[in-house]
């Protein structure tokens, strides 16, 4: 009785090294019976998570009463900023097209950062520390693909890793981490210097709650309090995304190049609305 | 209560948990304070109704959790709930626990589950923390959530479980 148990032991240890041999393999994608657990369990949350949104959202406007007179005051003035924005914009952007048109860029070159913003609801976050990953009701059918940077008004959250016919897995930017073999880093650089700063987003460190930027070049004028964007170089994540502030900058592991850790704009609690950046499709990159 | 039943509950917890929890837990803790609802019922199971159902029922949720949140790798939860819950039943198959031993088991579960998990995500490298630090972050103030969520439902998952191993030896002896 006692060998039989310890050979179930041993059996079930074998096949549990093997299926997460299988799952941390590189996998393009989600085999069928994932697909239809990930889509079946997706709808069925899709039910509970808005409908417990609606109710806390309703305690804490409550709450937050007296604060909406302050708060209306403050989106005035940036209504009014954002309306004298908006004209200068729009020429800016005629000239732009223009030059491009006299430049003779090509189609895709016009079209490159054409972001479009598709709007996902939360669907279930999961209860796991060291795995915190978000499932959205947008999913292959309405465009999404792995890779695709994933933002909320405040900043970037995350970014989709696994995708089914119509749900979605969002890995936060929170499990970024250099030795991970399933995440990628992240180029980086500074609001209103895009070109002059560069940073890789390597790592986040849990225990300080703050992201780890790396690479940066010794005579880079980068500042603390300096807003983190994306800067879209390599083409795999859309550029322009808010990240958060630069909190503090030291000498790198080898004196040689600058780190800087990073607070985080977003926050990952009570997420409701999330925004899909997709990227226009680069198929035609060869010409 | 049908085997049936139980299942059809433990789906409804298996939603609650991930769509309902993280609007109940405050902000500024959903990172701390994780609900390990699934498990608590688990080990449940194993304490009153049975080995063999409490390892069925943690190695299928288990890789129900791993799938619909998978992140990094598949087969962590299930191989981590079937295991423990298979010997809490062991260890507790010829006595009925009363309330106070049933939490402390469930107690000792939580943090040898947490545990456990975070190791294994430790031995593939995808955190780097140290143990201490896990500890203090999220595993102890979850624990007191399992712990009241444990409470709570004690006397309904008591009776569930142990009316279903009853009709279980009923049948048997027909």
């Amino acid at each position: 009785m006692r060998n039989k148990r310890m050979f179930m032991l041993m059996i079930g240890f074998i096949l549990f090294i093997a299926v997460i041999g299988f799952s941390l393999s590189d996998r393009k994608e989600l085999t069928w019976p994932e697909k239809f657990l990930k889509d079946s369990a997706a709808y069925v949350q899709q039910w509970f998570y808005k409908p417990a949104g609606y109710i806390a959202g309703f305690f804490e406007d409550i709450g937050n009463l007296r604060r909406i007179y302050e708060e209306n005051e403050q989106l005035r003035i940036t209504a009014a900023a954002y309306s004298r924005d908006k004209i200068e914009y729009n020429f800016v952007k005629k000239e732009n097209e223009r030059y491009k048109e006299e430049l003779s860029f090509t189609k895709r070159q016009k079209q490159m950062y054409n972001y479009n913003y598709l709007i996902a609801q939360v669907v279930s976050v999961s209860n796991d520390a060291n795995n915190r990953t978000m499932n959205i009701n947008l999913g292959s059918k309405n465009g999404i693909k792995p890779n695709m940077a994933v933002t909320t008004v405040d900043g970037l959250i995350g970014l989709i890793s696994a995708v089914t016919p119509l749900s979605a897995t969002v890995t936060p930017i929170t499990e970024l981490n250099e030795a991970s073999p399933t995440f990628n880093s992240i180029a980086v650089t500074i609001m209103g210097r895009e070109d002059e700063s560069f940073g890789i987003l390597s790592s986040y460190n849990k225990e300080t709650n703050r992201l780890l930027m790396t690479k940066i070049a010794e005579n880079d004028k980068m500042d603390i309090s300096d807003t983190v964007i994306t800067s879209g170089l390599g083409n795999v994540y859309p550029r322009g995304l808010v990240i958060g502030t630069v909190e503090s900058m030291q000498k790198g592991d080898f004196g040689l190049t600058n780190t800087a850790s990073v607070k985080l704009a977003a926050s990952f609690d009570h997420l409701t609305e999330v925004f899909v950046v997709q990227v226009p499709e680069l198929e035609d990159a060869g010409q | 209560m049908s085997m049936n039943r139980i299942i059809v509950l433990m789906l409804l917890l298996f939603v609650i948990e991930g769509a309902v929890m993280p609007w109940i837990i405050p902000a500024g803790f959903g990172n701390r304070i994780i609900p390990h609802f699934i498990f608590v019922a688990v080990v449940f199971s194993a304490l009153y109704s049975g080995r063999h159902l409490a390892l069925l029922l943690g190695v299928s949720f288990g890789l129900l959790q791993d799938i619909v949140y998978f992140g990094h790798l598949i087969g962590a939860h299930a191989f981590i709930m079937g295991l423990i819950a298979y010997y809490t039943g062991v260890l507790l198959e010829r006595r009925r626990a009363t309330v106070m031993m049933a939490i402390s088991i469930i107690g000792f579960a939580c943090i040898l589950y947490d545990s456990a998990l975070f190791f294994i995500y430790k031995v593939f490298r995808i955190t780097n923390e140290s143990y201490a630090w896990a500890l203090i972050d999220h595993i102890l103030p979850s624990l007191f959530l399992q712990l009241a969520f444990a409470l709570a439902c004690y006397v309904p998952a008591r009776r569930i479980f142990e009316s279903q191993t009853k009709a279980n030896s009923e049948q048997d002896e027909e």
